[in-house]
């Protein structure tokens, strides 16, 4: 049969493009709508981003120079090297020390723990992960410097840095050795695995991309925390002799220098400082994503 | 119980299974099951689903304690000793009594380390992980297909090949018993004719214990038949015995498809 027109072709419940009700019409719009709307929200959320970076980028760059990020001058007021070599030493420590209690808290609360023990650990985590960075700060003020006696040093930013990195690496570590595909635990025990065995020869192999990717996130975090370390140090324009020499931090260091009147050089020490804080956390987050894609791509036909 | 089974000396029996229950929160799994085996034997376990077939095996080498809220009561004894009894570790029990699962579980290693895997577990040598991973891929049907890369990812392998492979993990570490729990659900006709044939073949050295719910494979593959219904065992005897001629009303409904 010819049909005469389009529009009595679409009346036919034979066709393709008929609709049965007004809402179906209603919902296929709607979807073409959010297809739309999505791709725009994307823009909304990259433009501050961006618009950061550009700001930045262009306060610190035209004075940004291979001397001022190696020299270590002692007046700070011209130079960024102490401050680097600081920030890489506190967060290797603290790093070490978050990675250590993360991931053990992890795999025991994982492996070990009751399901309602694990429960409560869990929210425990989550809770830590919750509170403002500066309450940290403050609880390792009064625990670390005042209640140990280490005064506003090294070593307790070092610790309450590691107390605010923990969470994030125990939450990736459980949540990976909880997702190791059951058949797969079933499998290890069956050919004769003790727990230990498990967890090392079967389990870390296959959690372990997750946990790395939860350890770069932790850093990410933790290079751009500023509360627990200005409360629990004091800002020092020399690298630390002791644990518990007093300290500098990028963070720290920018938060002291804005405080500076309009025009300070201290001013475009920090526009540096913050422009370098923005390349390393992008950096990180990258290393997190080529991490997470290479995974994938390794366990492909595991979770068949 | 019924059993069609004529007595052999006890001496020979390898595993013996002696009033077995399971409970899960108050409810009955498995009923009293008595049952033995005897080398070179490969016994099917059949029934329906959920009749407890799965819980059974896994009760044979200590892998129901995994799954937490089973209560197990009885006796299985492995050569005269009960493995339930005080102070036998179970890690010890599933190294003479190994398992392949429903769906093929490598590990994400090479083939090689997925082979020695549980030689590894107990420090053996070099040179002996290399043989006893040629004999057990041998052994498995997988040798020919995997020697020229022995170090491919074994998630490289096709599903009847992972399947073997788990077979050949299993074998490596030198079991007397092996617990096959429906090693064929996932794979395809072809593959499937494979692993039998491998089972087949592996029943002169080891006593192997397959769970299936195809009737089919059991009458092609075992030469004894255990028939299991809501948790108790309904019957047990001679393959060819079973299934033309089943005593009970129950496994004759099961055998002809005609179960309700």
């Amino acid at each position: 049969m010819v049909l005469a027109n389009a529009s009595e072709a679409r009346r036919s419940p034979e066709d393709i493009l008929y609709q049965e009700s007004l809402r179906t019409k209603w919902r296929l719009g709607f979807d073409r709508v959010i297809g739309w709307l999505l791709p725009l929200l994307f823009i909304v959320a990259i433009l501050p981003i961006a618009d950061l970076v550009y700001y930045v980028g262009s306060r610190a760059l035209p004075t940004l120079t291979f001397q001022v990020l190696t020299s270590t001058s002692l007046t700070q007021t011209d130079a960024l090297g102490v401050p680097i070599v600081s920030t890489a030493e506190i967060m290797v420590f603290a790093t070490l020390l978050a990675v250590a209690f993360g991931i053990f808290g992890g795999v025991a609360t994982a492996e070990y723990l009751s399901e309602r023990m694990a429960g409560w650990v869990r929210m425990t985590a989550n809770l830590l992960v919750g509170l403002p960075s500066v309450t940290l700060g403050y609880f390792g003020y009064f625990t670390f410097v005042l209640y140990f006696g280490w005064g506003l040093s090294y070593i307790a930013a070092v610790v309450t840095l590691a107390f605010f990195m923990t969470p994030y690496i125990f939450r990736t570590a459980d949540l990976a050795f909880t997702s190791v595909p059951r058949p797969i635990r079933e499998a290890a025990f069956g050919s004769g695995a003790t727990g230990p065995q498990y967890i090392v020869r079967v389990a870390t192999p296959i959690a372990f991309p997750q946990v790395l990717n939860g350890i770069f996130l932790a850093m990410a975090i933790g290079v751009g925390e500023t509360a627990p370390i200005v409360l629990t140090t004091t800002l020092s324009t020399i690298l630390p002799t002791s644990i518990y020499s007093p300290v500098s931090f990028l963070t720290a260091l920018i938060w002291e220098n804005f405080a500076q009147p309009k025009g300070s050089p201290l001013i475009d020490l920090a526009f540096q400082a913050a422009f370098l804080l923005i390349i390393t956390v992008i950096a990180l987050n990258i290393v997190v994503r080529l991490i997470s894609y290479n995974f994938q791509k390794r366990i492909q036909g595991l979770y068949q | 119980m019924m059993t069609t089974e004529t007595s052999t000396p006890a001496q020979d029996v390898v595993m013996s299974v002696q009033h077995l229950n399971v409970l899960a929160a108050g409810k009955k799994i498995l009923d009293d099951v008595s049952i033995d085996f005897r080398p070179r034997s490969l016994t099917a376990v059949i029934g329906p689903s959920g009749c407890g077939k799965t819980t059974f095996i896994r009760c044979l080498n200590r892998m129901v304690e995994i799954t937490p809220g089973l209560k197990v009561d009885g006796t299985v004894l492995y050569l005269g000793q009960d493995i339930y009894a005080p102070g036998v570790n179970p890690v010890l029990v599933r190294r003479r009594v190994g398992m392949v699962f429903q769906r093929p579980t490598v590990f994400p290693m090479s083939v090689f380390e997925n082979v020695a895997f549980g030689l590894r577990l107990v420090h053996t040598e070099e040179g002996e992980i290399d043989q006893q991973v040629t004999e057990a891929l041998t052994r498995a049907g997988l040798w020919e297909e995997v020697k020229g890369d022995l170090d491919r990812s074994a998630l490289s392998l096709s599903g009847g090949q992972q399947q073997r492979l788990c077979i050949a993990r299993a074998l490596a570490v030198r079991p007397r018993i092996i617990l096959l729990d429906e090693p064929t659900s996932a794979l395809d006709p072809m593959a499937t004719q494979r692993v039998e044939a491998t089972m087949q073949r592996l029943k002169e050295d080891f006593i192997l214990i397959l769970v299936t719910h195809n009737v089919g494979q059991a009458a092609r593959v075992s030469d004894r038949v255990a028939f299991l219904h809501s948790g108790r065992l309904i019957e047990v005897g001679d393959t060819a015995a079973i299934l033309e001629r089943p005593r009970d009303p129950l496994t004759e409904q099961f055998i002809t498809g005609r179960f309700t």
